[in-house]
């Protein structure tokens, strides 16, 4: 087998993998633009023949889906906020200093990671009733997310930190710079990628979270779009283009930046800040 | 003279490591100090602890006649020029030159102005706008060193500054950097793990061992008198030979074990039966004319390089010559060497010091 015949027969391959993988997508598209009967079609049909973009009109009304929007968007916007200002400041010293207790403290920030959101869930629900912190859900959910997803972001951050010299950071000093000057300075701007990166993960993460906000948030108004959508699906839904117009417009944004920025995320977390 | 840094009584300690060991060291106004010595002999720390990069655990360092102790770098007014030379990736060349004129909060229109005027004499004019990634190393090495220059400092700190470059632009950069502390009349410590740089660029060469300093001095004074076997071995290139020998019993000649006993005549006489450590420089064996000979030595293998040749010997322990001009020679045969007693270095076998006062 020649070279160009087996790279053929090796992207004939990932493409076939790539459309199954993205198969499911592409359904919640096609069935958006789906008449009720179309849906219920047999065959089904591949192409919408007469495409109802009035579904997305009526669901985001009905819905009130800006409403959830606006939720899911608070509350990732504020775990991303609280993770990057604590996370950033816990990545550089864990990246700077080594000793028996650094270590410790890596180990345990690991740990963190391992548990699942669903076995946290009651303890922190438990926790947050006894201090009151129910009374603001969303608040109270957004702690709760920077903590599951704190570890992950740090341990992100700290590797991109360790890729800047120590020595940029003491010729700063010698330069006449301050510890604090030199960090703000030098030490953050090339780390600039990697926080940013790391953060908009976080973000991705945040926007859909479901375990915690499900079971903090008791109040609709206060619910993200991922509580909307699953509350909108019960045991006898047949309204399968509306969920699925309700799904498209929660994560075409998503999908849109994670498209949109790909390039940068995937050097940013393959490669250092620094050449 | 007026001294630019003294360090006295100098200790550092990582926990029970002990790094620096009773250091006392002044530096003139104009000097050019090389520290010199094997890796973690405390070359670097001692640098670093001069920057206030360390913190010195005892002892008084003070610069330009001020304690300087505890006071951070930025106030100690030293500019340092790193081994990996440190240059911010994310800041032009321009940048980079300007960044600790801006801390102080220069104008940015004389900024500029220094900024060339440095870069003028060092021939980086027409690179003021590239980023570090886009120069070769020895243009970054360069702009480290104006960006050294630039703020005119109480001392320049140089950490292997060449160890990084290939060896024809190692030489050509030792004598501009010579030059260049000349010009500007600085006062500069080199610290360098490369005797022959020390050696060359350095008004006095510190030699350090297991954060010790072995012995100070102006560099030929280090290659004639070296106080101990250390800096007899450290100082010179090719090193210099030892053989272990015992004074004979009439105290003016050495019995010398070569694999076989030689003897040889002392310039001085010693206490009979003493046993020592002779010290041959290679460069001082020189081949001896028929019957003139002092000591007669078995070629194990010959290398010319045209303008000498190195022989190595085939005794124990082996011993290395540098025998001028082109000798025909191949291993077996024998070479007739002479010496001039006075160049012979003596040593204790026990305590490795010095033993003749020459």
């Amino acid at each position: 087998m020649s070279e160009t015949t087996r790279n053929r027969l090796m992207l004939a391959i990932a493409l076939v993998l790539a459309a199954i993988y993205l198969f499911p997508l592409y359904w919640m598209y096609i069935t958006t633009l789906k008449s009720g009967s179309a849906m219920f079609a047999t065959p089904p049909s591949f192409w919408p023949s007469d495409p109802q973009w009035s579904t997305y009109a009526y669901v985001w009304e009905s819905r009130n889906l800006a409403r959830y929007m606006g939720n899911s968007l608070i509350i990732a916007v504020g775990a991303v906020t609280v993770i990057t200002l604590l996370g950033t400041g816990c990545a550089y010293v864990l990246a700077r200093y080594r000793n028996g207790w650094v270590d410790v403290g890596l180990f345990l920030i690991l740990m963190l990671q391992v548990l699942p959101a669903s076995l946290m869930i009651t303890p922190i629900f438990v926790g947050f009733s006894q201090i009151g912190l129910l009374d603001y859900p969303r608040l109270a959910v957004i702690i709760a997310i920077a903590a599951k997803a704190m570890p992950f972001f740090v341990v992100l951050v700290r590797a991109t930190f360790m890729s800047v010299p120590m020595e940029l950071e003491e010729a700063a000093l010698v330069d006449g710079n301050s510890r604090v000057g030199a960090f703000f300075h030098i030490v953050l701007p090339l780390a600039r990628n990697g926080i940013l990166v790391s953060a908009i993960l976080i973000f991705m993460q945040a926007f859909g979270e479901f375990v915690y906000s499900k079971s903090i948030i008791q109040a609709v108004e206060y619910q993200p779009a991922s509580v909307g959508l699953n509350s909108f699906m019960g045991p006898n839904t047949n309204e399968w283009n509306n969920i699925m117009a309700f799904a498209t417009i929660y994560v075409t944004p998503i999908l849109a930046v994670f498209v949109l920025l790909q390039r940068r995320i995937v050097s940013g977390l393959t490669s250092g800040a620094l050449k | 003279m007026t001294q630019q840094i003294e360090l006295s009584g100098v200790n550092k300690y990582y926990g029970a490591y002990h790094a620096l060991r009773d250091i006392d060291l002044s530096i003139r106004k104009g000097a050019f100090v090389a520290l010199v010595g094997p890796s973690g002999c405390g070359k670097s720390t001692l640098l670093r602890s001069l920057a206030g990069l360390e913190s010195i655990s005892s002892g008084d360092l003070i610069i330009a006649g001020e304690k300087m102790n505890g006071v951070p770098p930025r106030k100690r007014d030293l500019a340092m020029v790193f081994q990996s030379y440190a240059l911010y990736p994310h800041m032009t060349v321009e940048q980079n030159l300007t960044y600790s004129l801006r801390i102080r909060g220069v104008k940015k229109a004389e900024a500029k102005k220094a900024a060339d005027e440095v870069a003028a004499t060092t021939g980086l004019s027409i690179l003021l706008h590239r980023y570090p990634r886009e120069l070769s190393g020895g243009q970054r090495q360069r702009v480290a060193m104006s960006r050294a220059i630039i703020r005119n400092p109480k001392a320049f700190l140089f950490d292997e500054p060449l160890s990084n470059l290939d060896a024809a632009l190692r030489v050509h950069m030792r004598k501009e950097i010579r030059m260049l502390h000349d010009r500007l009349g600085a006062t500069s410590v080199y610290v360098t793990h490369d005797q022959v740089e020390a050696m060359t660029m350095a008004d006095h060469v510190v030699v350090m061992r297991s954060g010790l300093i072995e012995q100070q001095g102006a560099p030929l004074d280090l290659y004639d008198r070296p106080v101990n076997r250390f800096v007899a071995g450290f100082i010179g290139s090719p090193a210099m030979n030892f053989v272990p020998a015992k004074v004979g019993a009439d105290g003016e000649t050495l019995v010398v074990d070569l694999g076989g006993p030689q003897t040889i005549r002392m310039a001085r006489p010693l206490q009979p039966g003493l046993n020592v450590i002779v010290g041959l420089r290679p460069e001082h064996l020189l081949p001896a004319e028929a019957g003139r000979a002092l000591l007669h030595l078995p070629v194990a293998s010959v290398e010319n390089t045209g303008a000498a040749t190195h022989v190595t010997t085939a005794t124990t322990p082996e011993l290395t010559l540098v025998l001028n001009g082109r000798i025909p020679l191949s291993p077996a045969d024998s070479v007739p060497i002479t010496f001039d007693a006075a160049h012979l270095h003596l040593f204790d076998a026990k305590t490795e010091m010095r033993l003749v006062p020459a």
